[in-house]
Order: structure tokens, then sequence, then C-alpha cells
């Protein structure tokens, strides 16, 4: 799972003990730590495509899980994202080379786990949670 | 080829209905119906073909993935119920994750558009089908679209239907000549509009029948 990704996910458990804080989804552990396993993957960079998804992103919260997981990131976008090399190339590698291979996220309202396996998150609720 | 009765599902409920003839059939075929699935559909491909560069799109119940990496101008995002048929995706270099289309575990608005390809005939209920439907609107942001394909009762292909029953079981054959049965609900023409005027906040855009599927392009007008 990539951040790309992580980014749109949210806690969708019915009755959510606190709607405000079911986004972003945090991690168990840090990434050293062993509850959270990430690869880097590089990926040719576009930056017109870059540009493209910065309204796209909630950026407060993928700035949370960057720190979460050690991966730097700018706490704000830049005036002029599209001339800022730097910037850029943090974002790429961010959102599009770094890879969650195993972990486990969750909710910080009500605290409901979410597991990463061989890089693929399982949301899956029970039925009574639906 | 031996043949199983076909299997009473009338005191089933729709829960349990989809978990014994959706979930857990796609769990045993994936691989086989991975390998049967390649070409996306003419009108899939050109609604994903006319999406603005850089938007980003939800498929839901995506799957092997085969609309994942139709456009790679758009960055999609694909969710299936089944991990087996996930697994496929993430192997084929795909963002994707294990979800359930009635509870998307997705951020309200944050997709630019969606897609719901051969999805909503296997709701065993009309209000789970509803559901469903509401749910992708959900993903979808205000002014996005929501492409739906469902298969249609009337279809003169391959396969022919009993008119009086929506409700069928349609089998598939393994290689190894075992049949699964899978539950559908077939769609009758308009049916498509009427759900998602159920749904609400949303218009059709646009309708039409493509490969024994009725599909709808519906715009998404307001948040829920």
């Amino acid at each position: 799972m990539r951040l790309i990704t992580h980014n749109m996910l949210k806690c969708h458990v019915k009755n959510c003990s606190d709607p405000d804080k079911q986004f972003p989804l945090r991690f168990k552990g840090t990434a050293g730590a062993e509850e959270v396993k990430l690869e880097q993957i590089e990926a040719e960079r576009n930056d017109e495509f870059l540009v493209r998804m910065l309204p796209r992103l909630e950026w407060g919260a993928l700035a949370i899980t960057a720190g979460e997981l050690n991966i730097p990131l700018p706490d704000k976008v830049p005036s002029d994202p599209a001339a800022d090399d730097g910037f850029l190339q943090a974002l790429h590698t961010a959102i599009l080379e770094m890879h969650v291979l195993e972990g486990t996220m969750f909710c910080n309202g009500c605290g409901h786990e979410y597991k990463i396996t061989k890089g693929i998150p399982n949301m899956l609720l029970g039925e009574h949670e639906i | 080829m031996k043949r199983e009765p076909v299997p009473d599902t009338a005191a089933l409920d729709p829960a349990a209905k989809e978990a014994q003839f959706v979930h857990r059939v796609y769990a045993e075929i994936a691989q086989h119906f991975s390998e049967t699935r390649h070409s996306g559909w003419p009108f899939v491909d050109g609604f994903l073909q006319r999406q603005a560069a850089g938007s980003v799109g939800l498929d839901i119940g995506c799957g092997n993935g085969k609309y994942l990496g139709a456009n790679r101008a758009v960055h999609m995002i694909g969710v299936d119920y089944s991990r087996e048929l996930v697994a496929i995706c993430a192997e084929r270099g795909f963002d994707c994750a294990v979800g359930d289309g009635l509870r998307l575990p997705v951020r309200a608005g944050a997709f630019d558009f969606a897609i719901c390809i051969a999805v909503v005939h296997h709701y065993a209920s009309e209000d789970r089908r509803v559901r469903a439907l509401r749910e992708a609107l959900r993903a979808v942001r205000p002014g996005g679209a929501l492409l739906v394909y469902a298969w249609a009762q009337e279809q003169q292909g391959r396969r022919r239907f009993d008119a009086a029953t929506q409700d069928h079981l349609v089998p598939w054959e393994t290689r190894a000549g075992a049949v699964h049965q899978r539950y559908y609900h077939l769609f009758r023409k308009g049916e498509l509009e009427r759900l998602l005027a159920q749904a609400g906040g949303c218009r059709v855009a646009e309708s039409g029948y493509e490969r024994d599927n009725w599909y709808v392009v519906a715009t998404k007008t307001a948040l829920p």
C-alpha cells in the first residue's frame, strides 16, 4: 500500500465513536519498529501528475502519516510547488515510491484495527459493523 | 460432467446468500475467473479514457484489475471483497484494498469518478443494491461521475433466463468440472435508474445497453 492510497482511506465502522478522528488511519509502531515494514520501490517521476494530485490529497493527514513512518515530507505545500524540485522529489518518494508491506492501521476514534498483509490493506468489517 | 441440483436459497437472508453464493465462489474461482477477464468493455474503456488527466478514480468491485491501468493519465484505486482477486491486482502493481461495497473504506468525495462494473447484481436484496449505489456516490465528489453496469434480464446472447424471476443462480464451471453457483439479481430496463433515484444525490447523465448489461453514468449532484 502506497500513501497515495492511504490518504483516501478512512475508518468506516458503523457508529464509529468519534467521526472526527476516523481520518487519517494511524499506524501501530513506526518505521524501524517491527510493526511496520516499509519498502522503497523506485518509480519514474512525473511532475505534472504530482502537481495535479496536490488538491486531491489531504495534506495535514499525509504529513502526520509520513511523520509516523519516518518518511521525510514538508509540513506545508510551498507557494509554487511546480518550481520546487526538492518538494516534488519528497512528494514523489512519499506517495508513489514508499510501500507499506506489513503493518496495522487503527482508527484514532474507535480503535478499530485494519491489517496490511503483503502490501494489501484489509478493510473488511464484520456484518455487525456495517 | 456431474450436475449438482441447483441449491434452494429461499431460506437464506441476503447477507448469507452473498456469503455463500458470491464471496465464497469468487474465493474459489479467483484464478480461473481472472484468466478469463482480459479486455475491457468498449463503453467502460471510453468512459475511463475521457476522464481528465490527473483525476483520481475508484473501481468498486475491481476484480482482477482489468480497468485499473486502462488510462495511465488518471490514478485508480481498486476495492474488492475478494482478497484473492485483490492479491492479483497487487501482483500487477495496482493500488488496491480489500473492502466491502456496502461500507467503502474511503473518505467522502475523495474521488473524481468511480466505476462499479458487474457488481451490484450480486447484492441479494433491493435495499442492499440501493445502499451499494449510495456508498459509491458518497466516494465521488459533487460533479463527479459514477459508471454502473449490471447484468440484464433481457439479454439475448449466450445465456437465456426465465423471465418470471430476476433472481438466479448462474453456474461457473471449473476446469476440473466442478460447478459453483453464483447469485445474480438480473436488472430490467430502467431499474438502475430507479435505484439511483432512490439512492439520491445524483442525476442520470447517460444510459444504455452493452454486452448483456444495462449501464448508467450518474453525475453526483450533492454531498450526502
